[in-house]
């Protein structure tokens, strides 16, 4: 889905996106208060709704969660994460969906041109019209995000609703989110928010509660509240995600090196050529060094 | 000397078609039809898989995708188009692969001797149907083959592989596919215009006696009946 005004800051196998410069644009982010989520997946439905996904049939797992992971037709999945905690049982709700991260592992690994682009305002989008399902981007990913649709065979993910933020709205699963753990504003507004309710958790006993920001990837365009921020894992978040260090060498040092490589391979045998000529055969006054003609 | 060929058919091409390693008038048959339509089969193989493959490796060849209709058409037929090399690639390591023994002569082509050879400076009257250097190439295009069909079959079907093991088969593909495409421009350029008379054994199968006489002087010997000239 691509917001044609919106400028495009980065994008997949391009050089550069298409930045003017000369419009200010800033950083959007969604704000997710675990503490606060009461697992009424009000955002998945919007998510369905807003985005006219198909319906897809739920699996039972052993919890209240509708799928086990997301889907090419399920972009935004509340986790419910049960875990034994001092004495007692924690029940941890995660909304789970793209991170829409500052630096992008899906963006980095994408073959194709334009197929994902980071918009100025921090939205990560895959962009279908590009999109060849080579599924390179699951590989980038550090959340296990992107997801190949068998149908179209292309790839999808959440889009941070940019359709409706472009034209000044809110995302659908923030618009329907009853209790307020979700909020939707520039990045800036949602770390002042996320730093104020990490405090008073921690005021009111929460000694580890923290703010889920991971600077690995550039911070994400996702803050998230986690009562028990020492252990990310504990909501199926990675605690410390980066893109992959082989993807980077994949991209950054092999492939420059490669057309190198290759450039000069045509280059260093035309120099032969000219240095050496070609290995002629010796004693030319023989009959037999000429084409026969039969 | 050699059957019965039809008229205007030229004598050598005609014992081309099933016979190696014989003299035909001023001129040897180097490669039989076998198995000059095997080496076509994996020249042509790989060529396709450059164009279809190069593209998705960097946009900076992206225009090879133009040939094709598209990035997405080179995606669905690249997989298919390698399986093909492979298979052409097989066949041609068992065509060739009785001839390929590495000789304890043979130590040096894969240093040294390479540069002398490049510099036209090797003059060894031992040298059999293929030397060192071209022995070299016949097995480490055979393993990249196989590099690139197992990290290849990874990438068609990556949602079915843990993500570390497609960082891997990722960086294993490209890698080997470099590799391969350096030695291969060399490997054209040897055989066409660094070597006059190299090619003809690619197309009629044939090399005159002067060209085997200096390129691969104990073949000669072996085909012509010839004593060593010293």
């Amino acid at each position: 889905m691509s917001a044609q005004n919106l400028e495009i800051r980065r994008s997949s196998a391009s050089v550069w996106g298409s930045l003017s410069g000369m419009r200010s644009v800033p950083v959007v982010s969604k704000y997710i208060d675990t503490t606060t989520c009461i697992g009424c997946k009000a955002c998945e439905a919007a998510c369905i709704e807003w985005n006219d996904l198909r319906r897809v049939a739920t699996e039972q797992i052993g919890s209240y969660q509708t799928l086990p992971t997301l889907h090419a037709e399920y972009w935004n999945l509340i986790r419910f994460n049960e875990r034994d905690f001092d004495g007692g049982l924690v029940w941890l709700m995660r909304k789970d969906q793209c991170m829409h991260c500052d630096e992008p592992g899906c963006l980095a690994a994408c073959p194709a041109p334009g197929a994902i682009v980071q918009y100025s305002n921090g939205i990560v989008d895959v962009n279908p019209d590009q999109c060849i399902g080579c599924g390179y981007c699951e590989t980038g990913c550090p959340f296990d995000v992107p997801r190949f649709h068998q149908t179209t065979g292309k790839m999808a993910k959440c889009t941070l609703c940019v359709d409706r933020v472009s034209v000044g709205l809110e995302p659908a699963c923030i618009k329907a989110c009853p209790t307020g753990c979700l909020q939707f504003g520039t990045k800036e507004d949602m770390l002042v928010l996320a730093h104020r309710r990490v405090d008073q958790l921690q005021a009111n006993g929460f000694k580890t509660a923290a703010l889920y920001d991971p600077q690995g990837v550039g911070g994400t365009g996702v803050v998230t509240v986690l009562a028990h921020g020492d252990h990310p894992d504990w909501y199926g978040l990675p605690a410390d995600p980066h893109v992959p260090l082989l993807v980077k060498f994949w991209k950054s040092v092999l492939r420059p090196l490669g057309v190198v490589a290759i450039f000069g391979a045509v280059i260093g045998a035309f120099a032969h050529y000219t240095k050496f000529g070609p290995k002629k055969v010796k004693g030319a006054s023989d009959s037999d060094t000429n084409l026969p003609d039969a | 000397m050699s059957t019965a060929s039809p008229r205007h058919m030229d004598a050598a091409v005609v014992t081309a078609r099933d016979r190696e390693d014989v003299l035909v008038g001023n001129e040897i048959v180097r490669h039989n039809r076998a198995s000059r339509l095997i080496h076509w089969a994996v020249a042509i193989t790989f060529i396709e898989c450059l164009l279809t493959g190069m593209p998705i490796w960097t946009p900076a060849f992206s225009w090879m995708a133009h040939l094709y209709g598209g990035l997405s058409v080179c995606r669905v037929i690249h997989p298919w188009i390698g399986l093909a090399f492979f298979l052409s690639s097989a066949l041609m390591f068992f065509q060739w692969l009785s001839d390929m023994h590495f000789e304890p002569n043979e130590k040096g082509w894969l240093g040294p001797k390479l540069f002398q050879y490049m510099r036209y400076e090797s003059d060894d009257s031992e040298v059999g149907k293929y030397n060192g250097g071209q022995k070299v190439l016949f097995w480490a295009v055979s393993l990249a083959a196989l590099g690139l069909l197992l990290s290849g079959l990874l990438m068609w079907f990556p949602r079915s592989f843990p993500k570390l093991l497609m960082q891997f088969a990722y960086v294993i593909h490209d890698f080997t596919f470099i590799c391969f495409a350096v030695a291969i421009v060399f490997h054209v350029y040897l055989g066409t215009a660094a070597e006059p008379g190299t090619f003809g054994s690619m197309t009629r199968g044939t090399v005159t006696r002067a060209w085997a006489r200096l390129h691969h002087p104990r073949w000669y010997r072996e085909v012509t009946g010839e004593k060593p000239a010293r």
